[in-house]
C-alpha cells in the first residue's frame, strides 16, 4: 500500500476559465493555494474555521468556503473566484453592478461570499423571496452594513436581471 | 501530529479498505473537509496520511434498491435536500439536511456520512435517522456489514474509527400517510441548534397509532424516546397529553448538555417543548 | 469594482510569516523559557522570548497614558517577561519559511510556569488581599474618577422615590472580518523599515514605533491600505505591531503576522457593572443620578480601549437635564485580556445604564417610557448645554429626534398590534433607546485629536488628488470627503482620488476614531479646496478676459459671465505651463494644505476642572419590536426604528450604512455576542460559533428617520455618523424585551438577553408571583 501514498498531490484545476496543473503538499487548503500559490488574493482569509464566509469561492458550479476545502481533494474541479465574476473585458457582472450601486458593501471583506452565493442564488432562481436570500446568505458574516444594503442589492440584482431578460 | 503528511486518493472500496487497513492511528479520512479542516487549520489536528476518499465510486449517489433508499456517504446536504428521492420517500430526512447550519456552502460540501461518523451532538441530521430506523454499512477489515444506527451511537466514544468507513446510509421509504416534523430550536441564525426533535407519527383516525421521537442536541448523543412515549398509543391529541410528553420528555433527559448554547436546566426544558412541537406538527402532517 | 488591496494581499520577495505563543494561563510567574525546541525545526528563522525582547525594545507607549490623568500607568512589554497576567498574552514568537511551520514550532517552546491565583471578577479585584495584577501596583486600579455636580444627597432627600436598577454589561467586541495584520518590511540600506498593516492611525503608530524600537520617525514608514473594518479595534498599542518590526529588522527580511481568529477574540472591551438609582418625583422628573460603577479592562494594555470606562461617566446623564450627579468610575484591571477600543467607546454603556433604568422607573411609576423620556430631555433651546460633568452639547432637538423614531416604526400600530397579541398568547414588546454619542474627542497630551489636516493637489491634466490624514476603516469616508472636494472644486466625483493611511505621502493626521473622520477630514479638505479653487479661477479669469467674481466652475466646465467657456484642463494645464504670462496672478503648483480644527472644544479645564474634549454631539432614538417566545426566551425582532441627529449628511447612503452596523452591533451585543471565560480566567469564547454575531436572518429592516440640528462649529454642520447606534440599540432591545414580560414583572438589566437567560427569568417570574398567591 506504501505505494499509494503521495508526498505532494497533483490537481487539475480550471481557475476562472484557466487550466492550472499543480503539484502541491497534501495538507493545502484551497485558501492558501488561491492566495499564496495564485495570486488570487480577492479570496479572504476571516476566520479559518468556515463561519464568515470571507473565503468563498465557486467549486464545480456550487460554492463553497476554501479555507476548510482541502485542496487536494479537488482532482480535476472547476473553480471560480471572486475575480472570476468579472468578464474578461472588465465589465462587471449584474450582481457586482447592484452591490456598487447600492453600496451594498462598506468595507467590502466580505465581497467573495456576499457575491459568489448571490449569484448562484439569482442562477437557479430568478425571483427568489426574502427567506431564499436569507437563506443563500446565511453563510455570510457581514460587519459593517447590518446587511440592509445588502438585502437591497440583492434586490437589485434581481430586478436588473428581469429586465434583462423582457 | 507531522508537519509533513502524506496522502492517498483509494478509487474503490476495495482500495479504499486496503489503504485504511494498513494505515497507523494517524490516519485520517477525508472527503468534504467541513469538520477536519477548522481542526488542522489551527494546528489542532496534524495528521501523518490524509485518506481522501472522494473518488470512491461506491459512496456515492442516491439510490432504490430491494425497498429501501440507498445514500452514498459522500452525499452532500445539499443534494439530501434536493433529491426527488429523499424528498417523497424519507422528507423528513430532506428536511433536515436543509436545516443544517453553515450556509450554502457547508451545504455543497458537507456529507451525510461526515456528519454522522463526527458524533456531533449537535448536529442534525442523525435524529431524523434515528426517527426513520436508519441502518449504515460500514467497511472495516475489507467486509461491509450492515447495523443499525442506533446500534452506531450507543455511546459518544465508540465512533468509528480511521480503520473503518461509513459507505452508505441504508433506510426504508416512511410509511404513506404518516406525518412527521423536524423541530429544530435555534437561537440564532448563526448559532448552533439548541435542543431539536424528529417526530414521525401515524394515526389511527384522530388517536396515535404509533410514535417515533428522537431527541437531539440537548445530551451528549441524541436520544430516542419513543419507547418511553408509549403511552400516547391509542390516545387523542390534546393540551393535557401535550403536557405530559413535555413533561415526560424533560424527565427522560438525565444529563443534560451545558455549553455555549445554554445550560443544562434549559436544555432539558427544550428538549420538552421542541418534542411537544414536533409531536403536534407530525400529528397535523398525518393523513 | 476597483479591486480592494487588504494588508494580507502584500508579499514580498523572502516573505517570512510569525506565530505568537500565547500564554495558557491567566497569572503565571515565567520561571523558563526553553526554545530550543522550536529552533530544530526546519523552516524556522528566528525564535525570540521575552527577556531577549525586553533587551531590544522598549516599553510600548500608550496611547492614552493613565499617568496624564493621574492614574496608574504600567510598563506594557511586547513579549511578556517574567510574569504573564493575562491568558492569550505573548510569551514568544517564531519566525518561519511559512506560516504552518511557525505554528507547528510555536507549539515546540517549553515554558516553565508557576501558576498563581488569578483575579477575575472586578468587586473581587477591589476586596483587600486581592492577588495583584501588576505586581507593583498597590492596588487593581487604574483610576478612580468622580463625575460628581450640584448637590446629588439633597436632589435624593427631596426625591419622592428613588428607583435602584443594577446594570451589568458584559464583554463583547467588534471583531471586524478582516483580523489585525502587519507585514513589516526593513532595509538594511537605509536602515529604515517600513509597516504595512490593518492601522486606525498611522502617524501616531509611527511615533509610538519610533520609542519601541529606538529608531526615529523619519526612518519609519507606516502603510495603511484599505482595511477591512475596525470599529475601534485596530488602533494601536498591539504587541505586535514593533514585535514584526523588530523580526524584520533581525531577520533583514519581511515578517509578517496575520492573527487568527482565536487571538482576535480575545480582544475585550465595554465590561462594566452599573448601579444606577434615579432619585426621581411620582410625575416622572429625575431630580438627581447616582451611579458608582465599576469596570473590568482586564490586564493592562497600551491601547486606547480602557477610556472607554472613562467616557461611559463623562457622558452621564446623556440627553437628560439632570444636574444633581454622583458618578463615580472605578477602572479595575484584572486578569482577563485588555480591552481595545470599541464602536461607542463607552458612551454605549453610558446609554445602557440610564436608558435600562429609566425604564424600570417608568414601569414603577407606572408612566408611559415615552412621557417620562419627554419630560427629562433638555429641551431644544437649552443649547449650546453646559453638562454637568463639564461637557458643552453644542445643537439638539431630543424630542424632536425621538417622535421621528416613533412615528418611522408606526408606534401607534405596534401598541394596538401588541394588545391584540396578548390576547393571543403572544408576547409583543416595544423598546425605546435613546444615546448621546459625542463625536471627533480630542484629549489633552495624547495622541486623540481634534483637529486633522488635508491636502488637495490639482495637476496639469486637471485630475484631482487629496491627501489626507484621516483614514477609514471601510465606513466610506474617502467617498464622503470626494463629494466635499468635488462640490468645492466645481469637479466631477470620477476626476477625484482620495490618498489615506501613508505616512509619507498624506499630511501629518491621526486617522480614524471617534466618527471624526468626515468632519475633519472633510472639513480640511474643503478648506485646501477652496484655496485651490480660487487659483483656478484667477487663472481661468484671466484666459477669459474676465473678473475672478465673474467666472464660475460647475463639474469641471469654467465660464464667465459673458458666455464665453473653457476646460478645467486647459486652465490648470495653463497654471502650471504659463507662470511667467497668464498664470502669474498666482503662485503654482495648483496646491493647498489646510487644517480643520473644530471648536468648542476646551482642554483648559473650568474651574470645576472639567474639560469638553468633543466639539460634537451627535444623537439618536432607537425603537425596538420585539416578541418573546415564552416557551423557549427566544426573542425574534419584528421591526426596528432609529432616528438620527447626525447634523448634515453628506451622503444618505453612508450614513444608513453606518447607522444600520451599528444597530447589529447593538443587537449582537444585547442578545448573543459574548466573550465568556471559565472560573480560572481561561477564555471560552474561541470562534464564531462560540462568539455568536447575527446573520443576515436576525437583522430586522430599519426604518431611518434623519432630524438634523447642524452643529455650528464644524464644517457644514457635520456632527459624525461612526459612533452613534450601538447603546441605544441594544438598550431598545432589552427595553422591548421586558416590555414584552411586563405581565410577568420581568425587569432583565443583565446582558446579553440569552433565551436561557429570558427563559430562566420568566420561570422565576412566575415561580415567585405562584409564591406571592400561595402567600396570599
Amino acid at each position: 500500500m506504501e505505494d499509494m501514498l503521495e508526498d505532494t498531490v497533483l490537481v487539475n484545476l480550471r481557475i476562472n476559465g484557466k487550466p492550472h496543473e499543480l503539484e502541491i503538499p497534501p495538507h493545502t487548503s484551497l485558501l492558501d493555494l488561491l492566495r499564496d500559490d495564485l495570486n488570487l488574493t480577492g479570496t479572504h482569509m476571516g476566520c479559518m474555521t468556515g463561519h464568515c464566509g470571507a473565503c468563498t469561492v465557486s467549486i464545480d458550479g456550487r460554492v463553497a468556503k476554501s479555507c476548510i476545502t482541502l485542496a487536494a481533494t479537488l482532482g480535476r474541479a472547476k473553480i471560480t473566484t471572486i475575480e472570476g465574476l468579472t468578464k474578461e473585458d472588465g465589465t462587471l457582472s449584474a450582481v457586482q453592478h447592484a452591490f456598487w450601486d447600492e453600496a451594498g458593501f462598506q468595507c467590502a471583506f466580505c465581497a467573495p461570499g456576499m457575491l459568489l452565493c448571490t449569484s448562484e442564488l439569482l442562477e437557479g432562481n430568478p425571483d427568489p423571496t426574502d427567506e431564499d436570500i436569507e437563506k443563500a446568505l446565511a453563510g455570510n458574516l457581514c460587519r459593517c452594513t447590518g446587511y440592509q444594503s445588502i438585502r437591497r442589492a440583492v434586490k437589485a440584482a434581481i430586478a436588473s436581471n428581469k429586465q434583462a431578460a423582457e | 501530529m507531522s508537519l509533513y503528511p502524506v496522502f492517498a486518493r483509494p478509487r474503490s472500496l476495495d482500495q479504499a479498505g486496503e489503504v485504511l487497513g494498513s494505515l497507523s492511528s494517524g490516519a485520517m479520512i477525508i472527503a468534504g473537509g467541513q469538520e477536519v479542516m477548522p481542526s488542522v487549520n489551527y494546528g489542532m489536528l496534524m495528521p501523518e496520511v490524509y485518506v481522501d476518499i472522494g473518488q470512491v465510486k461506491e459512496l456515492r449517489g442516491i439510490t432504490e434498491a430491494d425497498g429501501a433508499i440507498h445514500i452514498g456517504a459522500l452525499t452532500v446536504h445539499r443534494d439530501v435536500q434536493d433529491s426527488d428521492v429523499t424528498r417523497s420517500q424519507v422528507p423528513l430526512l430532506a428536511y433536515a439536511a436543509a436545516q443544517v447550519g453553515g450556509g450554502w456552502q457547508v451545504h455543497n460540501r458537507g456529507t451525510i456520512g461526515g456528519n454522522i461518523v463526527s458524533m456531533h451532538p449537535l448536529y442534525d441530521i442523525v435524529p431524523s435517522l434515528l426517527a426513520l430506523d436508519a441502518e449504515v454499512d460500514v467497511l472495516k477489515d475489507g467486509t461491509v456489514d450492515r447495523v443499525s444506527l442506533s446500534d452506531l451511537m450507543k455511546d459518544a466514544s465508540h465512533g468509528l474509527g480511521s480503520e473503518a468507513l461509513l459507505v452508505r446510509v441504508v433506510i426504508k421509504p416512511m410509511p404513506s400517510g404518516a406525518g412527521w416534523a423536524y423541530e429544530k430550536l435555534k437561537i440564532t441564525a448563526g448559532g448552533y441548534g439548541s435542543a431539536n426533535a424528529a417526530a414521525i407519527v401515524a394515526m389511527d383516525g384522530d388517536k396515535i397509532a404509533s410514535l417515533r421521537l428522537v431527541v437531539g442536541a440537548v445530551s451528549e448523543l441524541p436520544q430516542d424516546l419513543s419507547q418511553v412515549l408509549s403511552n400516547c398509543f391509542g390516545q387523542v391529541w390534546s393540551d393535557s397529553l401535550a403536557s405530559a410528553l413535555e413533561a415526560k420528555v424533560c424527565d427522560a433527559i438525565s444529563n443534560p448538555l451545558s455549553d455555549h448554547q445554554g445550560d443544562g436546566n434549559w436544555r432539558k426544558a427544550m428538549a420538552g417543548v421542541v418534542a411537544r412541537r414536533a409531536v403536534a406538527a407530525a400529528i397535523a402532517k398525518a393523513r | 469594482m476597483g479591486e480592494a488591496v487588504y494588508t494580507n494581499d502584500f508579499n514580498f520577495p523572502g516573505q517570512l510569516h510569525a506565530h505568537v505563543l500565547r500564554s495558557p494561563h491567566a497569572a503565571a510567574k515565567i520561571k523558563s523559557v526553553d526554545v530550543s525546541g522550536a529552533e530544530k525545526v526546519s523552516g524556522v528563522v528566528r525564535v525570540m522570548e521575552g527577556a531577549e525582547a525586553a533587551e531590544l525594545l522598549n516599553p510600548i507607549p500608550h496611547y492614552i497614558d493613565p499617568a496624564v490623568f493621574g492614574g496608574r500607568s504600567a510598563k506594557i512589554r511586547c513579549l511578556a517577561k517574567d510574569h504573564v497576567w493575562c491568558f492569550g498574552q505573548p510569551v514568544a514568537v517564531v519566525v518561519a519559511e511559512d506560516k504552518r511551520t511557525a505554528r507547528y514550532a510555536a507549539s515546540r517552546i517549553v515554558v516553565d510556569y508557576e501558576v498563581t491565583t488569578p483575579v477575575i471578577d472586578p468587586e473581587e479585584a477591589v476586596k483587600d488581599g486581592a492577588p495583584k495584577v501588576v505586581p507593583d501596583w498597590d492596588a487593581n486600579m487604574i483610576m478612580q474618577v468622580p463625575f460628581a455636580n450640584g448637590d446629588a444627597d439633597a436632589a435624593f432627600e427631596a426625591a419622592d422615590r428613588v428607583i435602584k436598577t443594577d446594570v451589568k454589561v458584559h464583554r463583547f467586541s467588534t471583531q471586524p472580518i478582516e483580523t489585525r495584520t502587519y507585514n513589516a518590511v526593513y532595509d538594511a540600506g537605509t536602515e529604515s523599515v517600513t509597516l504595512y498593516g490593518t492601522v486606525q492611525n498611522p502617524h501616531p503608530l509611527r511615533n509610538v514605533l519610533s520609542k519601541i524600537l529606538r529608531m526615529p520617525e523619519n526612518k519609519i514608514r507606516i502603510h495603511a491600505p484599505v482595511i477591512g473594518g475596525a470599529f475601534g479595534m485596530k488602533m494601536h498599542g498591539h504587541p505586535e505591531e514593533g514585535l514584526m518590526c523588530l523580526l524584520s529588522k533581525v531577520t533583514k527580511r519581511p515578517v509578517k503576522w496575520v492573527e487568527d481568529r482565536e487571538e482576535c477574540l480575545l480582544i475585550g472591551a465595554r465590561e462594566q457593572v452599573h448601579s444606577v438609582e434615579l432619585a426621581v418625583k411620582d410625575d416622572g422628573t429625575i431630580l438627581g443620578l447616582r451611579d458608582h460603577y465599576i469596570a473590568n479592562t482586564g490586564a493592562p494594555s497600551a491601547c486606547p480601549g480602557w477610556g472607554m470606562a472613562f467616557l461611559t461617566g463623562l457622558t452621564m446623564p446623556g440627553p437628560y437635564a439632570v444636574t444633581d450627579l454622583d458618578v463615580m468610575l472605578s477602572a479595575v484591571v484584572t486578569n482577563k485580556p485588555s480591552w481595545n477600543a470599541s464602536r461607542g467607546y463607552g458612551k454605549e454603556v453610558t446609554a445602557l445604564a440610564l436608558e435600562l433604568s429609566i425604564e424600570h422607573a417608568a414601569r414603577e411609576l407606572g408612566i408611559d417610557p415615552v412621557d417620562i423620556r419627554m419630560k427629562n430631555f433638555i429641551a431644544k433651546d437649552q443649547f449650546p448645554y453646559d453638562s454637568p460633568t463639564g461637557l458643552i452639547y453644542d445643537s439638539g432637538d431630543y424630542a424632536g429626534v425621538l417622535e421621528k423614531a416613533l412615528e418611522a416604526v408606526g408606534y401607534e400600530d405596534w401598541k394596538a398590534q401588541q394588545a391584540q397579541a396578548r390576547k393571543e398568547g403572544r408576547y409583543i414588546g416595544i423598546g425605546i433607546g435613546y444615546e448621546l454619542t459625542p463625536e471627533g474627542g480630542t484629549l489633552p497630551g495624547t495622541m486623540v485629536a481634534g483637529y486633522d489636516s488635508s491636502s488637495v493637489r490639482v495637476g496639469p491634466d486637471g485630475s484631482v488628488r487629496v491627501l489626507t490624514g484621516v483614514t477609514t476603516p471601510g465606513s466610506g469616508n474617502p467617498t464622503g470627503i470626494a463629494q466635499i472636494v468635488a462640490d468645492e472644486l466645481g469637479v466631477p466625483l470620477d476626476s477625484i482620488e482620495v490618498v489615506q493611511g501613508d505616512t509619507t505621502t498624506c499630511p501629518y493626521g491621526f486617522g480614524n476614531s471617534s466618527g471624526r473622520s468626515t468632519i475633519v477630514g472633510g472639513g480640511s479638505a474643503a478648506k485646501a479646496a477652496q484655496e485651490v479653487r480660487a487659483k483656478i479661477i484667477k487663472v481661468a479669469a484671466a484666459l477669459l478676459q474676465a473678473k475672478d467674481e465673474d467666472v464660475t466652475m460647475v463639474n469641471g466646465v469654467i465660464s464667465s459671465k459673458g458666455g464665453a467657456s473653457i476646460d478645467l484642463e486647459e486652465v490648470c494645464y495653463a497654471c502650471y505651463t504659463r507662470a511667467y504670462d497668464v498664470a502669474s496672478v498666482i503662485e503654482p503648483p495648483l496646491e493647498a494644505t489646510a487644517t480643520f480644527k473644530p471648536g468648542l472644544v476646551r482642554h483648559t479645564p473650568n474651574e470645576k476642572g472639567q474639560i469638553n474634549p468633543y466639539p460634537s454631539y451627535s444623537n439618536a432614538a432607537y425603537v425596538a419590536i420585539s416578541e418573546v417566545d415564552v416557551d423557549t426566551g427566544q426573542v425574534k425582532l419584528l421591526k426596528f426604528s432609529a432616528a438620527h441627529d447626525c447634523g448634515k449628511v453628506i451622503n444618505p447612503i453612508l450614513v444608513e450604512g453606518q447607522a444600520c452596523g451599528a444597530i447589529m452591533f447593538g443587537i449582537g451585543g444585547a442578545m448573543s455576542e459574548n466573550i465568556e471565560f471559565d472560573a480560572n480566567g481561561r477564555q471560552l469564547t474561541k470562534n464564531f460559533m462560540d462568539y455568536v454575531m447575527p446573520r443576515i436572518g436576525d437583522m430586522p429592516h430599519v426604518a431611518l428617520a434623519h432630524h438634523d440640528s447642524p452643529n455650528p462649529v464644524t464644517y457644514m454642520g457635520l456632527k459624525g455618523a461612526g459612533e452613534a447606534g450601538v447603546g441605544g440599540s441594544a438598550a431598545a432591545v432589552v427595553n422591548s424585551v421586558n416590555n414584552a414580560l411586563s405581565s410577568f414583572g420581568v425587569m432583565m438589566t443583565e446582558l446579553p438577553l440569552t433565551a436561557p437567560r429570558v427563559w430562566a427569568a420568566i420561570q422565576e417570574a412566575k415561580k415567585s408571583a405562584g409564591s406571592q398567591r400561595e402567600g396570599a
